[in-house]
């Protein structure tokens, strides 16, 4: 990692430098009263004090409607099946959205490599930038607000001018050819702890994350709990939509009016719908919505946890602004962990159960 | 090599069918761009919009506008039934009663009949239904429907999509959620709460409120949120989803400081049959 220092009026050099090595820049901007990244035409569309986006960026990596290939039934022949080629330039990054990439990366380029995913990954350059947590940002509970790799720039905002930690090559070559830089002082480091500093008093206090997995399991089949959760949900998915660790999607074909030619293509799927567990001759696996609802965090705080020892939540906290009725996961963590796990009793309360 | 698909197979023969409706869906049919590619994979048999032709005695696939709102279209429907393979219902007159709908009792049938025709006469020379006017429904109260397009008018794609599926005999999908994630997917601003902020300190906050209160929470999507993206909240035209939880979302509404009524109120332009249908279990409907 290289460090520099950069004035504010700096940006626009590094924007310029950016439109002119990708193919395309995309950001945060202001859309009504909410903020989306879309594409930037120039330095000043860009919005990097935003508290969130509507959508994360992980939209670029997983689209919410891709095509995977074309199909001629005449012919029986599969075409337009090559990932779009495009380099793109992601400004603005916040440190949650960064580690959910991560874990995205696990799951799409670890066992299994999709190559949709990997190609606009791997050409994609990350420039994240820092933040300040808003009411709701659970980021640091779930370990999300700091990021030291997963970006090839990183923006730590000094007020009057950018902390830069330079992690890849073309970082590196970028800072060089197009923004002039110095390097830091001690001063600028100082400024940069005080600034660390403020950022993690600045959080409310965070969901008692005590022994989660555990509680989880053990709460797993408290029907009364998920009754109560599921009666609320209004199955949705807006909260799978702005996640940006959910993934499931649904393969679809679609036949082109004249019916010989068709596309396949992936939408994004998710869990809160009946029929994402429904199965062949019509069994359904999670009939209900309190079934759904648990499935979703359970697949979150569990699922996932046991097998890499993640949890696939950042604590962006879109979900939490998404979902009309108020289910996220603060409330549902708060829900699991109030009436049986006092504060001072701790683990006791899995004496003798069956916790898995 | 696969061997050609579509030599041998004669063209299916399709029947554009009326009922009560605007006439809209049709509209909407005759102007999809690629009606012509369409063509060629069917053989049109009958469509009174922009053929002269007589209904001939069989066809294989039906698609039908309208709602049931005669005895007469009743008997239609069940002869319909006994010929076509297939029926594809589009729009939301033929999907959930849609606007006609709206009349749904036989007090308030009774009521319009008077209001519409306040001497008793139906004009001069027309043939007098009175007798036979029904309470209307939708298509699917009457007969068995392989397939329904909804929305209000439909989506000109969507009905290439689900008729090209009839052709190739895939089995039907209807789309079962609410609107809401769609609205995500397109980055719309919620107009219930402005990217998460409660409705109440959206106000205090000077944002905009809706006249109506969206439907999108419990309208099935599939629309591609259209007029949400148009900055018009959604009016329920693609009827309720399977998936909707109606008694959270009346609960939400009321919490957010707009009226349930105003909210009922609104989902009954499109959706009145359904809501009298369901009207005494809604307390049961939250599974």
């Amino acid at each position: 990692m290289i460090y520099k220092i950069i004035s504010k009026g700096a940006l626009a050099d590094l924007f310029a430098g950016l439109q002119e090595t990708y193919d395309e820049v995309v950001g945060p901007q202001e859309r009504g009263p909410a903020f989306v990244f879309d594409k930037l035409s120039s330095v000043d569309e860009v919005r990097l004090n935003y508290p969130s986006t509507i959508l994360p960026p992980t939209k670029y990596f997983l689209p919410a409607d891709e095509r995977l290939f074309r199909f001629d039934r005449s012919t029986g022949d599969v075409y337009d099946s090559e990932p779009a080629q495009g380099t793109r330039a992601i400004l603005g990054m916040h440190p949650c959205d960064i580690n959910a990439v991560l874990m995205m990366d696990e799951i799409f380029m670890g066992d299994y490599v999709d190559p949709y995913y990997e190609t606009a990954r791997k050409s994609s350059f990350i420039i994240g930038v820092s933040c300040m947590p808003e009411p709701g940002h659970l980021c640091a509970a779930f370990g999300a607000d700091e990021i030291h790799r997963g970006f090839d720039l990183f923006l730590t905002d000094l007020g009057d001018r950018y902390f830069v930690s330079c992690r890849s090559v073309p970082a590196s070559e970028l800072m060089d050819s197009y923004v002039r830089s110095c390097e830091p002082s001690a001063e600028d480091i100082n400024d940069f702890q005080e600034r660390t500093k403020r950022f993690k008093e600045a959080f409310a206090p965070m969901p008692k994350m005590d022994q989660l997995p555990l509680l989880y399991g053990a709460k797993y089949f408290d029907e009364e709990l998920w009754e109560r959760i599921g009666d609320d949900c209004l199955s949705c998915g807006a909260c799978a939509s702005v996640c940006p660790c959910c993934y499931c999607f649904d393969v679809r074909d679609k036949v082109d009016p004249g019916g010989k030619t068709g596309m396949r293509h992936r939408i994004w799927d998710s869990c809160l719908k009946s029929e994402h567990a429904e199965v062949a001759h019509g069994h359904n696996f999670r009939p209900t919505r309190a079934s759904r609802v648990r499935y979703r965090f359970f697949h979150k705080f569990v699922g996932n946890f046991s097998r890499t020892g993640k949890m696939l939540c950042v604590g962006c906290s879109r979900c939490g602004k998404a979902c009309k009725v108020g289910i996220n996961p603060g409330s549902v963590i708060e829900a699991l962990q109030k009436e049986y796990l006092p504060d001072t009793a701790g683990v006791e309360v899995f004496k003798g159960g069956g916790a898995s | 090599m696969t061997p050609h698909l579509f030599a041998a197979a004669p063209k299916p023969r399709v029947a554009v069918l009326s009922l009560a409706s605007d006439f809209g869906c049709q509209v909407a049919l005759s102007n999809f761009p690629q009606l012509l590619e369409s063509l060629e994979t069917i053989e049109l048999v009958y469509w009174q919009l922009v053929l002269s032709a007589d209904l001939p005695d069989d066809f294989d696939i039906a698609i039908i506008e309208g709602a049931v709102t005669t005895t007469e279209h009743e008997q239609f429907l069940l002869k319909v039934r006994g010929v076509a393979k297939t029926i594809i219902t589009i729009g939301a007159c033929a999907g959930t009663g849609g606007v006609p709908g709206m009349i749904d009792s036989q007090e308030s049938l009774k009521q319009a009949q008077q209001e519409v025709y306040p001497s008793g006469q139906e004009g001069a020379g027309a043939t007098p239904v009175a007798d036979a006017r029904l309470v209307p429904r939708p298509v699917s109260a009457v007969i068995d429907v392989d397939y329904t397009i909804p929305g209000c008018p439909i989506d000109s794609g969507e009905f290439s999509n689900i008729l090209q599926g009839a052709l190739l005999g895939v089995n039907e999908r209807t789309e079962r959620e609410p609107l809401c994630a769609y609205c995500k997917i397109i980055e719309a601003p919620c107009f219930y709460l402005m990217q998460g902020i409660a409705v109440t300190s959206a106000k205090a906050q000077g944002a905009a409120t809706t006249a109506t209160p969206c439907l999108g929470l419990v309208t099935q999507t599939g629309c591609g949120a259209l007029c949400i993206g148009k900055g018009r909240p959604c009016t329920g035209c693609r009827g309720v989803a399977i998936d909707a939880n109606l008694p959270a979302a009346r609960e939400f509404v009321r919490k957010a400081g707009r009226s349930v009524e105003e909210f009922d109120a609104a989902l009954r332009v499109y959706n009145s049959y359904y809501l009298e249908q369901r009207s005494g279990d809604e307390h049961h409907d939250s599974a």
